[in-house]
């Protein structure tokens, strides 16, 4: 017997063919493919477009820059100096368009790594901590699925980066084998580090300590690239690092088939061994999340005592890698002075464009901040990005219903974030003047601590425009904020090689830096960017404290 | 705090406009000491946008919304030394345990009960010692019920409260709010669990695409609603054509059922024709008063 039931149209189901979508593990994961690929779109578009763009800068106006053979074999002064091969990697064969171009990505390569380590923890072990990765295991996709969908979308990104590098490079007049050779090691330099991101993944409890774990990864190859350059004659150890390896892509070298042989075996090595420990309980990793804490943790217990709490969580690890960065500075100092007062020709260039007295260990710490400030004015960002983050995910309204008013909580946390970046400051100069103090040619303690505050107007003017987007923009914080760290940066370091007008490549703050220690504080450029940071700053709170709050 | 006999929490005309979108269009409610009001609607409707406007989260794009007489945009610090509030979804900071959550937001509020707090801790059988990273949705709503109860607010303000309690947190849930009236607290909360509304709710206000289409005691709406008769009988059917107040009759088989509106006088005599040998009459639930609302909307959509 058979029975019917009226169905209302509220009740009514769809047809059963098109409710049985055929689902193929291979469809599932082509889907998890796209999906994680539109996850990097972005953020691939403007890495890619950024680093093509300033290294074709330099193809693009070698000619012009260094017409004459004089001109190009000044710039082999530099070759073979120890502490100029640490700073920028190997330097050989400069004075030819291939070989200055590749002596750049001894820098850039830096960034790529950062960029692939963090994309790659953020698709999978940030993902798995705000549970992203249940609703794609749920379903027919495998432990190993998932993190080969992720690692496809990352080399898919990396391909079009080697495409864009060869293409943009040749097309400009490089020769086309180094050109395409260049865009190949760059993008297996990015996979080693999406690779060693992934497996970090897989043996951290949290995403934060993979992040620590990927980020020694780094510390650990760019050390051994330190050590390389610093002995000089171990040979060795620059092929130990994959940091070294891009030095070896000059056709002089006929290592290719080397570097790229070491590279797919580092890649691939990593890989498998993620893959090895895919197989794993969700949220579980080799070493503990550490959910349990302290049995007497210490007490948060007011608003301002968080919000130091959250500072100081952020502030940490930018503090180490200024640490490190600072010493190392300040170890370098002297040596790389004595190689450039061999030669007059730059020390006067330099001189030229502001940086005086780098045949000095003070002149070389004044040039050399500038990395500093830049480090410094990305933390702005971050401690800006921070507070949106705060706002983003509701945990704000947990202290806005309370009795804190929006004013009190976003001046406490600006306040105690200009006060960490002045702290950063200060610390990075001590440690500088501690690494001359070392190596046994010191800068005075007071030089070293100007070189260190006299980057704080810079950090705290992109602090203050980080808090007029986020009153203004809050949705735009993260892209805007450092988007302009990153305009400026750019402006200054490139606008000399693209021919800007000088009074457009002025506009960036990195521009009006004094060389402290070498010269004094320029206090008029302070105090404009003081100023602007300052009204940046209330512009941002006004705004804040008259808007609805916004999620992400 | 207010005068005596003026409302804890006062809704005037409140709109909240997002571009285009009104989200909520002149919605008008008073709540006094000791009431428990609860907010209806589905997703959508506009409950969260009403909490979060009376909160001072949001600015109001029209109206206003006090609380204790105090402007909820203007003097929001003011206004939330006196309430306490449970979202619906509660974000950890994954840094800090359970414990030292419950500590910060019960000093930030001015000062809490850490007898009520540890008593609080278990019944609801959380575990404060663990990093908030690692807690279930239900571990992280515990956070927010026993940081907003143990404060002891003489408001208390919630959204979705027992989403993702288990059916035994939430029957421990319910009886911590029927403990908060009996202290004297106001509540006012919104829910999509009817049966936690019927429970422990003095009054209902039904929101429809940002507009309150229904406001009362629940004993009033439904008496604005139709009673559902079920009767059997034997012999004829009765003739139930043209009796007022009649609607959706069914009589067949020995079976009669239908929905009556207003007085059942007319109906009773009709069916007295017949020789009925059971009849049951019952007032709507909150759930058929709910779905009236919906499907009246729906129709007329």
């Amino acid at each position: 017997m058979t029975a019917t039931t009226p169905s209302s149209p509220r009740t009514r189901r769809r047809p059963a063919a098109a409710a049985a979508e055929p689902r193929s593990p291979a469809r599932v994961w082509w889907r998890a493919y796209r999906h994680h690929l539109r996850l990097v779109r972005n953020a691939a578009i403007a890495w890619i477009t950024a680093l093509t763009a300033i290294s074709a800068g330099v193809v693009a106006t070698f000619d012009d820059r260094y017409a004459t053979e004089a001109e190009r074999q000044a710039l082999t002064a530099m070759e073979g100096i120890p502490a100029f091969e640490a700073l920028v990697g190997r330097y050989v064969q400069v004075a030819t368009v291939e070989g200055l171009t590749l002596s750049r990505w001894g820098m850039f390569g830096i960034l790529v790594a950062v960029w692939a380590m963090l994309s790659a923890v953020k698709l999978l072990r940030g993902a798995e901590e705000v549970g992203h990765v249940e609703a794609l295991r749920a379903g027919l996709l495998t432990p190993w699925g998932l993190l080969a969908s992720v690692l496809a979308a990352l080399g898919t990104v990396y391909v079009l980066f080697a495409v864009a590098i060869g293409a943009t490079h040749s097309a400009l007049g490089m020769d086309a084998a180094t050109s395409w050779a260049l865009g190949g090691a760059v993008a297996l330099l990015a996979a080693t580090f999406a690779a060693a991101g992934a497996l970090a993944s897989q043996v951290a409890g949290a995403r934060r300590q993979a992040v620590g774990i990927v980020g020694a990864f780094l510390g650990l190859t760019l050390g051994v690239r330190l050590m390389a350059a610093a002995t000089g004659t171990a040979e060795w150890l620059w092929w130990a690092t994959p940091f070294g390896w891009i030095g070896y892509l000059h056709e002089v070298d006929e290592a290719r088939g080397a570097v790229f042989g070491s590279f797919a075996v580092l890649v691939i090595a990593l890989v498998v061994a993620a893959l090895m420990l895919a197989r794993r309980e969700l949220h579980a990793g080799l070493v503990g999340d550490g959910a349990e804490i302290a049995t007497r943790p210490r007490s948060v217990r007011s608003q301002g005592g968080l919000a130091a709490r959250l500072t100081a969580a952020s502030a940490a690890t930018w503090g180490i890698v200024l640490a490190v960065v600072g010493l190392a500075f300040g170890l370098l100092a002297r040596d790389f002075s004595e190689a450039v007062a061999d030669m007059p020709t730059m020390v006067q260039f330099a001189a030229e464009i502001g940086w005086i007295g780098i045949d000095t260990p003070e002149g070389v710490v004044a040039f050399v901040f500038v990395l500093v400030t830049l480090l410094l004015a990305a933390l702005a960002a971050a401690l800006v990005v921070g507070m949106r983050e705060e706002e983003a995910t509701w945990r704000i309204e947990h202290l806005l219903v309370r009795p804190v008013g929006r004013l009190r909580w976003l001046t406490s946390r600006v306040g105690l974030a200009a006060v960490a970046l002045a702290l950063l400051a200060a610390m990075t100069g001590v440690v500088a003047w501690l690494g001359t103090v070392i190596v046994g040619t010191p800068i005075s303690f007071t030089d070293g601590l100007r070189a260190g505050l006299n980057a704080v107007p810079l950090a705290w003017l992109f602090l203050g425009l980080g808090v007029a987007v986020l009153g203004l923009a809050p949705r735009l914080t993260a892209p805007l904020t450092y988007g302009i760290v990153v305009a400026a940066f750019l402006l200054d370091f490139v606008g000399g090689f693209v021919d800007l007008p000088e009074a457009i490549i002025d506009l960036s703050p990195f521009r009006q830096l004094a060389a402290v220690p070498a010269a004094d504080v320029d206090l008029g450029a302070a105090l404009a960017m003081l100023a602007v940071g300052l009204a940046g700053a209330v512009i941002g709170v006004l705004a804040f404290c008259r808007r609805d709050l916004k999620e992400a | 705090m207010t005068s005596p006999g003026a409302p804890v929490v006062r809704l005037v005309e409140l709109t909240k406009r997002y571009g285009r979108l009104t989200a909520l269009d002149r919605f008008t409610l008073d709540i006094h000491e000791g009431e428990i009001v609860g907010l209806l609607g589905p997703n959508g409707a506009g409950k969260t946008t009403t909490l979060r406007t009376l909160l001072g989260l949001l600015k109001p794009s029209g109206g206003s919304a006090e609380i204790f007489g105090l402007d909820a945009w203007q003097q929001p610090v003011e206004a939330h030394r006196h309430l306490a509030f449970i979202p619906g979804e509660f974000a950890v900071w994954p840094q800090l345990s359970g414990g030292q959550i419950l500590d910060l937001l019960g000093t930030v509020a001015g000062g809490y009960d850490k007898g009520y707090r540890d008593e609080l801790v278990e019944r609801f059988n959380f575990d404060p010692s663990k990093r908030g990273r690692s807690y279930s949705k239900g571990n992280r709503q515990k956070i927010a019920v026993i940081a907003a109860l143990m404060t002891r607010a003489p408001l208390l303000v919630m959204d979705e409260p027992s989403s993702g309690l288990d059916p035994l947190m939430t029957a421990e849930f319910q009886e911590c709010l029927r403990e908060a009236r009996a202290e004297g607290q106001t509540i006012f909360l919104s829910s999509h669990i009817l049966s936690e509304v019927e429970a422990v709710c003095d009054r209902v206000a039904v929101l429809r695409e940002g507009v309150c289409v229904e406001q009362g005691t629940l004993a009033e709406l439904r008496h604005l609603h139709a009673n559902t008769v079920e009767a059997t009988y034997t012999g004829d059917p009765p003739d139930l054509d043209g009796v007022p107040g009649v609607e959706d009759a069914y009589v067949a088989d020995g079976v009669i059922r239908l929905h009556v509106s207003g007085s059942p006088d007319a109906l009773l005599k009709a069916l007295a024709q017949a020789s009925i040998t059971g009849i049951q009459m019952r007032e709507p639930s909150l759930e058929e008063l709910f779905h009236a609302f919906y499907d009246d909307s729906a129709d007329a959509a």
